[in-house]
This record gives C-alpha cells, sequence and structure tokens, in this order.
C-alpha cells in the first residue's frame, strides 16, 4: 500500500482511437475507502478511462500505479489479480454458464482456492443478492436489473479493494436500483472503494463522496459532490452538449 | 440409481472388449477408424466447443503428428511409441505457437488463418516429395507385427480412453470452467482474473496434442500416410461429425464420431453421394438443432445415474459427478 | 531468366489479379450487407464456371452469354441458399451467429464441392475459348482469352461501382451495410438485401469462374485458394473499399506471378505459389486480429 492511501492512480492518461482523443491527460486518483462518482456527458472519456484503469486498454500516454505499482500495460487478469473489479457499460456475463458457475470463475482464478470455499462463498453472495434461487439458472435468462446484480456478485467473489462500476443503474427497474444502492452502501460501509460512473445524476449525488466530472476527454472538476454541482465549468459543459 | 450411466457406460465397453475378437476384420477396421475420429472430434470439441476456438487447423496438426512419428522411426529406428510421443510433443508445442499467434484473432479471422495453416501445412507436405513421398504416401513402419487386427483395436480403444479420460478430468476441473468463459465472454474472463492468453494457448497446446495422438497412431496403423490428411475434406468430415454429434460436449462429440464413421460404412451403396448427405444433415443440424443431435440423448442417459444438467464437478462439489 | 519471361508473368499476374478481385469484392459485399465471412465463396465461383461450361457445351451457347446466363443461375441459386440457410443470422432468436455464419457457410462449402464431384466429375474439363488465339506484344505472347478475361473483369467491377453509386437500389445497399436500423427507418427492408447482396456477391463470383475456365480448367476443389485469396484482397484492399480490392488484386496476382517467376526450384514454384497467397494472408491476419472487414469486432468505446 502507498503511504499516502492511495488505491490507484491513472497520472496523465492519454488514450487516442483514430482521430479522436478519448482520454487527454487525465490525472485520476482513488484513494482507499472513497466512494467517486464519475460523471460526463456522452462520449467525453468516462468509460475509456475506466478501460485504462482496470487494464482492458493500454493507455497511449500515462501510467497506471495499482498500490504503488506501475501495472500499466499489463493484462486486465493481474489487475483483478490485485483486487481490481469492474462492471461493464453493457453487462457481459458468461450467457451459457449458470448463475453459479458465473459466480465461481472469478473465485477459482484466487490460487489455492478450494472448489469447496469457493462455492460456499458463491453462495453467500447469492443469497446478499437475492439470487439464490435462481442458482442453476443460465445467467442469459436473467432479467436485466438481475444480470447487473449477477455482474456485480462476479466482482465481489474476487474479494476486490476496489470496484468499478459502468452505469449500474441504467435500464434499471428503480425498485431494483435502490436495493442496488443498498448493496453498494453496505460493501463501502464494509471497507471497499467503488468509482461509479452513470447518468442518474440523483442516484450519484445519493451515493458519492467525491464527484469528478470529464468532458471531450478531460477532467474538468473535482471535489466534493456539493462544490462540484455549482462549479461554473461543469454547468457549461452540460448546458453546451 | 446413482451413476446408473457410468455402469451402463463400462458394461458396453467391457462388452465391447470381449466380443471384439469375434468382430470380423471388416468392421474391426470400421470401429479402429471410428475410434481414431472419436479422439479428433473429442479434442476438437475442447478447442472449439468449450474454448470457442473454431480452429480448422485440427487435421493439420493430426497430419503432423502422423508424420514426425513415421519419420523419425524411419530415419533413426526409435520405437514407434517413442515417435508417437514425439509427434505428440512436436503437435503440442506447434499447436501452442498457433495458439499465441492468433491470440488477438476472434470467431471467423481465427477459422482462416488456422484454414491457411491447414493449408500450408499440406502444400508443404506434398510438395517436399523427396521427404514425405508427396501424393504418392509416405510408407510406414507397422505399429503390430500381428496376423489381426486385434491388437490394433485394444491399442485404438486405449488410446480414446485416456484421451477422454484426460480431456474429461480438464473440462470437469476448474479449466473446464475457464475455457467456457473465455468462450462466452473473454473481456469479462479476462476482468474476472482469468489469464485470457495462457488458457487459449493451453487450449491449442492440449487439443493439438491429442490431434497429434490421432494421427500418429492412424499412420502406423494404416501402413500410409498421404497429404489429404490434413486437407480441408477430412477437416469438414471432423466438423461434421462433432456438430452432429454436439460439439459443446466431449461424450457428443465422440458419438458424433462413431455415428458418421458407422453410417459412412453402412451406406457404402450410395457411394460418392454419403459425403454431401452428411452436408445436408451438417446443414440441418445447424438449422434446426444446433445442440447436436445426440445432446438431448446423452443429458438423458446422463440424468439415469443422478448426475447434474452437464455441471462440471468444481461446480457441484460435494455431489460426486464422474462424468468423463 | 529473360525479361520477356517477367512480362508474361506480369501480364498473367494482372489478369489473375483481376479475377481475384471480382471474387473478393463479392465476399466484401456479402460481408457488410450479411456480416458474415463467407466460406463457400469459392465454391460459388466453382459453380460458376461449371454452370457457363455445360451452357456451352450443350446448348451451343457463346461464351460470352453463356457468361451472363451462368450469372443469372448463381445470382437465383445463392438467394435460395440463403432464404433456406442464412434468414437464422437475422433473427435475434439466433445466438452465436458468428459460429453459426461459420459453419453453415463452411458446411455449404463441403456439400457443393461433393456435389460437384458427382455431378461434374472430378477430371477437370475446359470450355471453349472467348477469343481463340493470341496476341503479340513485341516478343510478349498473351493469349487473347488472358485479355478478355481481364478486360471483362474490369468492365464488370466498373459496372458494380456504377450500380453501387448511380442507382437507387446500390444505394440502398449501401445504407444497409452502413445501418441496417437507419435504413429500416428510411422504408428499406434490409432483410431483401441480404438475398440481393448475396445473389449479387455469387453473380460475381460466377462471372470470375466463367472467365478463367478457358485459361486454367474446372475442377471440382478449384475455389478452395480463390477463396483464401479472396481474404488476402479484401484484408490488403482496406476494408470493403472496391477500388481497393482492384489494386490490391493486381498486386497479389502480380506478386504471385513473381514468385513464381524468381522461385528457386522451378519444379516447385507453381506448388508454393499457393502456399505464398496463403502466407501472406497469414501474416496480415496477425498483424490485423480483426481487420479483414473493418471494426465490427471493436467493442471498446
Amino acid at each position: 500500500m502507498s503511504e499516502n492511501g492511495i488505491l490507484i492512480e491513472g497520472s496523465r492518461v492519454t488514450k487516442r482511437f483514430g482521430g479522436i482523443t478519448a482520454n487527454d491527460g487525465v490525472d485520476f486518483a482513488v484513494a482507499e475507502g472513497d466512494l467517486v462518482g464519475l460523471i460526463g456527458p456522452n462520449g467525453s472519456g468516462k468509460t475509456t478511462l475506466i478501460n485504462v484503469l482496470t487494464g482492458h486498454l493500454t493507455p497511449d500516454g500515462g501510467k497506471v500505479i495499482l498500490r504503488g505499482r506501475q501495472v500499466s500495460g499489463k493484462p486486465a487478469h493481474i489487475y483483478a489479480a490485485t483486487g481490481v473489479a469492474r462492471t461493464f457499460q453493457l453487462t457481459q456475463l458468461f450467457g451459457r454458464m449458470t448463475v453459479l458457475e458465473n459466480l465461481m470463475v472469478p473465485g477459482l482464478t484466487r490460487p489455492r482456492s478450494s472448489a469447496h470455499e469457493v462455492a460456499r462463498r458463491a453462495r453467500a453472495c447469492l443469497e446478499f443478492l437475492n439470487l439464490a434461487h435462481l442458482e442453476q439458472l443460465y445467467a442469459k435468462n436473467l432479467s436485466g436489473g438481475q444480470q447487473k446484480l449477477l455482474e456485480l456478485g462476479r466482482c465481489l467473489m474476487l474479494d476486490p479493494a476496489i470496484l468499478f462500476l459502468d452505469e449500474p443503474f441504467a435500464g434499471v427497474h428503480p425498485h431494483l436500483r435502490d436495493e442496488l444502492i443498498k448493496r453498494i452502501e453496505e460493501l463501502h460501509r464494509a471497507g471497499r472503494t467503488f468509482v461509479v460512473v452513470d447518468h442518474d445524476m440523483e442516484s450519484i449525488l445519493r451515493i458519492s463522496r467525491r464527484l469528478v466530472v470529464m468532458a471531450r476527454g478531460r477532467k474538468i472538476a473535482d471535489g466534493p459532490p456539493e462544490a462540484v454541482r455549482t462549479d461554473q465549468a461543469v454547468l457549461a459543459a452540460y448546458a453546451g452538449l | 440409481m446413482r451413476h446408473l450411466h457410468v455402469y451402463i457406460l463400462l458394461a458396453v465397453a467391457v462388452l465391447a472388449l470381449a466380443y471384439a475378437p469375434r468382430v470380423n476384420p471388416y468392421w474391426m477396421h470400421v470401429a479402429i477408424i471410428a475410434m481414431f475420429y472419436g479422439i479428433l472430434a473429442s479434442s476438437w470439441s475442447l478447442l472449439a466447443g468449450y474454448a470457442g476456438l473454431f480452429s480448422l487447423g485440427h487435421m493439420a496438426f493430426a497430419s503432423i503428428g502422423g508424420y514426425a512419428s513415421a519419420l523419425l522411426v524411419q530415419w533413426y529406428g526409435i520405437p514407434i511409441p517413442l515417435g508417437m510421443a514425439a509427434g505428440v510433443a512436436l503437435c503440442c508445442a506447434l499447436g501452442g505457437l498457433i495458439g499465441w499467434v492468433c491470440l488477438r484473432m476472434s470467431g471467423p479471422y481465427l477459422a482462416i488463418f488456422t484454414l491457411g495453416f491447414a493449408e500450408i501445412v499440406r502444400i508443404t507436405f506434398s510438395t517436399e516429395d523427396d521427404i514425405t513421398a508427396g501424393m504418392a504416401g509416405l510408407h510406414t513402419e507397422p505399429l503390430f507385427r500381428a496376423a489381426t487386427r486385434l491388437p490394433y483395436f485394444y491399442t485404438a480403444f486405449g488410446l480414446l480412453v485416456v484421451s477422454l479420460a484426460l480431456m474429461g478430468a480438464i473440462v470437469q476441473s476448474r479449466w473446464g470452467l475457464f475455457l467456457r468463459a473465455i468462450r462466452e465472454d473473454e473481456q469479462a474472463a479476462a476482468a474476472s482474473g482469468i489469464d485470457v492468453a495462457r488458457f487459449r494457448i493451453l487450449a491449442f497446446a492440449i487439443a493439438s496434442g491429442f490431434a497429434g495422438l490421432a494421427g500418429g497412431f492412424y499412420g502406423h496403423y494404416i501402413g500410409i500416410l498421404t497429404p489429404s490428411l490434413g486437407g480441408l475434406d477430412l477437416m469438414a468430415v471432423l466438423v461434421v461429425m462433432a456438430v452432429i454429434g454436439g460439439m459443446e460436449r466431449l461424450p457428443t462429440a465422440v458419438g458424433g464420431a462413431f455415428a458418421v464413421e458407422f453410417l459412412l460404412e453402412l451406406l457404402r451403396e450410395y457411394g460418392q453421394w454419403r459425403l454431401p448427405i452428411f452436408g445436408v444433415i451438417l446443414l440441418l443440424t445447424m438449422r434446426f438443432a444446433r445442440n447436436g443431435l445426440l445432446t438431448p440423448f446423452w443429458l438423458h442417459f446422463v440424468r439415469l445415474g443422478g448426475g447434474a444438467r452437464g455441471a462440471a464437478a468444481v461446480v457441484a462439489p460435494g455431489r460426486k459427478d464422474s462424468r468423463a | 531468366m529473360s525479361w520477356d519471361y517477367l512480362f508474361i508473368q506480369a501480364a498473367n499476374g494482372a489478369v489473375i489479379g483481376i479475377i481475384y478481385a471480382l471474387i473478393a469484392v463479392g465476399v466484401t459485399l456479402i460481408f457488410s450487407i450479411l456480416k458474415i465471412v463467407n466460406f463457400a465463396h469459392g465454391d460459388l465461383y466453382m459453380l460458376g464456371g461449371y454452370c457457363a461450361y455445360y451452357v456451352i457445351t450443350l446448348f451451343g451457347v457463346p461464351p460470352l452469354p453463356a457468361m451472363f446466363v451462368s450469372m443469372a443461375a448463381l445470382f437465383t441459386i445463392a438467394i435460395i441458399l440463403e432464404r433456406l440457410l442464412l434468414t437464422p443470422l437475422y433473427s435475434d432468436a439466433t445466438e452465436r451467429k458468428d459460429e453459426y455464419g461459420l459453419i453453415v457457410t463452411f458446411g455449404l462449402a463441403f456439400f457443393l464441392r461433393n456435389i460437384a464431384i458427382i455431378a461434374f466429375g472430378p477430371f477437370p474439363l475446359k470450355p471453349p475459348s472467348f477469343i481463340s488465339g493470341v496476341q503479340h506484344f513485341g516478343n510478349l505472347i498473351v493469349t487473347n482469352d488472358r485479355l478478355f478475361a481481364g478486360s471483362a473483369g474490369i468492365v464488370l467491377i466498373l459496372a458494380l461501382l456504377y450500380f453501387m453509386h448511380r442507382t437507387i437500389w446500390g444505394q440502398a445497399l449501401d445504407a444497409v451495410s452502413q445501418s441496417r436500423e437507419a435504413a429500416a427507418i428510411v422504408g428499406i427492408n434490409p432483410r431483401r438485401f441480404n438475398s440481393f447482396a448475396f445473389g449479387v456477391g455469387a453473380a460475381l463470383a460466377a462471372a470470375a469462374g466463367a472467365l478463367i475456365a478457358p485459361i486454367f480448367s474446372l475442377a471440382p476443389d478449384m475455389g478452395v485458394l480463390p477463396n483464401i485469396q479472396a481474404y488476402v484482397i479484401v484484408i490488403l484492399g482496406g476494408m470493403g473499399s472496391v477500388l481497393g480490392s482492384i489494386i490490391a488484386g493486381i498486386a497479389l496476382g502480380e506478386s504471385e506471378g513473381l514468385f513464381t517467376a524468381f522461385f528457386p526450384d522451378p519444379t516447385r514454384a507453381l506448388a508454393y505459389t499457393n502456399a505464398f497467397g496463403v502466407l501472406v494472408l497469414m501474416i496480415v491476419l496477425i498483424f490485423r486480429p480483426n481487420g479483414l472487414f473493418g471494426r465490427r469486432h471493436l467493442r471498446m468505446e
């Protein structure tokens, strides 16, 4: 652990796709135990930043430092092994595997894990997410909201220090959304760090301790939600859509 | 009765072994070839069905294994089993290499790449005729100097059982789960901590090794090797076998191989029509029974023994599921 | 090695390249509309060649009209095959469409090849020339058939370009390739264009087969390698660009011709010329692993 409490840090992250600069020298650090909301208009580079910070994209410039170690350029499973978990904007489950199997996979990737122990934890996780009765169903047959929950469960099976959630509330029934928020807050209280990307401002403001705003590939604001909400640059960015 | 399906399989195997000496040589030959295809179809199912790596180079590896073993035995006079082992090792290494080279390819691109690999192997084997004897065919040392095919039958049976046991152990273990996760979604698999590159290479190396084993045995059984062993037509027959049976399970892939090989012999009077007929059956299977024609029967059969629906042993710990 | 020999190889390479391009354009067209890599395209080319052959020999039709008959026949056959086999690709209920398209077209290729062996026999057949005789260019001798195949290939590709850019059907096809949803909104039925694109692709392949038949012979497995060469051209030609395909086709034909000319062992040159194109394909795929036809597989933002 680095001494200043920073868990993961992207420093001057730059990523280009063809002629488009999706991330332009973004500095983004997350302290242990924080719950960061990451917002910004469509195409502002949020998902790219998450993909870089979780090892799914290699940055063209800058670096990613995880617990004091530079990890940029390493494959994504190294990040997962170091306690970085993520969900995807469009839920990406193992469709033709059962709900239980979906949770077994990350558990079994941990060295010296025993199948018995992982199965016990997976079932506990399903209880926590209220999915226990669906254990033997194929993941593709779940409803959209259940799939989001299962994807969260798959993250938890890694026993991660930090979770990146990419649009967890998009297209989720309001009732299930409250359920999801409750789970996130519970996990946060238990000591896990979160970075949550979403367009649902109300939910983001409800849970975030810190708000980061991106626009056109750059970070334009970073601070406590109350301060950021009234920031002129932020208002301009959203108004100037 | 618990594990009823396992006992039934064991009983059938014992009966087959006991009855074998009385089978006429023709049908024994068919059975041996069916078992050769059984190893190939099941190892291809490991690669294409479990890991989702749709390789069209599988027969090329069988060809490489066959030629490697035959040539090593011919050049250095080493014992045939050693030659076959060397062929397997070579195929594992080459398979791993191909797996590594095509790490970033998916779906049709991987198929095109491996198709290209197979064509190059075939062209090289048929052109370098001062080494491989080209289209004239390379004469190989026979594995047994026996008057009957019986020893070959037992060997093929042993190789098939050992291959299935090893591959069955792999797909029932966490490796099998990881391969299926990679097939379903590589990004999500990586995000779950799976070293995707390592397992893709591993899948290629293992499957190619078994293909090399089958090819090595085939060469020393049949007595002559031609480059067409690695050609597109036999690859298509292999795809027909695995897909008709059900490519996502080892037993159904083997069942497909047996069924197609025996049908090819039974329908001998239809001569050349057999291949296009199987082409049509393949297309109909894809159109109307994607999971394979034998899969429903297999699932019913497994249920006889109280086995869970296709669940790997790692997923149902405590429940002993000894499906091979 | 004389200059004359090199020139002849170059001229032959250009003709073969144009024929390759004709096949490749069909592969691209089918990919851009149906989103599948057609593994049976080389076999449609083979069928086209045989079809022209039988129209010529059985009905005494001259070669050029026979080529058009063959194109029309393959257009129809392809649409029937597409309706029978590929419709599940357009349904949301079908999973793993990549795998489905792959196995079905691969199986179709297997079926067509083996049916061809039964129907046409395994032995090579050769139809009469389009225009018999040869042309002399100084010391160079080029057969009229090659000249004709080359020019007819170019005319067909130009006709396709005109069709794509100047006619309503072509414009609609282009719209569907860019966005099925948007095309559907403006009243284009994308399903009809799946059939149409598959048919046009097959017709172009049939023309290629008919044109090549008097130069090489017809054989049931004649489509295997051109199918692979078509993939090479599609990659080298830059993602569905028709002009790129022509240039890449000629470049591949030329480099194969020169490869044959310069290969040290002449007895093996021809065999390895085929391997050469395949090797180019593999190397290009290593560097552009998903790059055959653009960025369909790119899922990141």
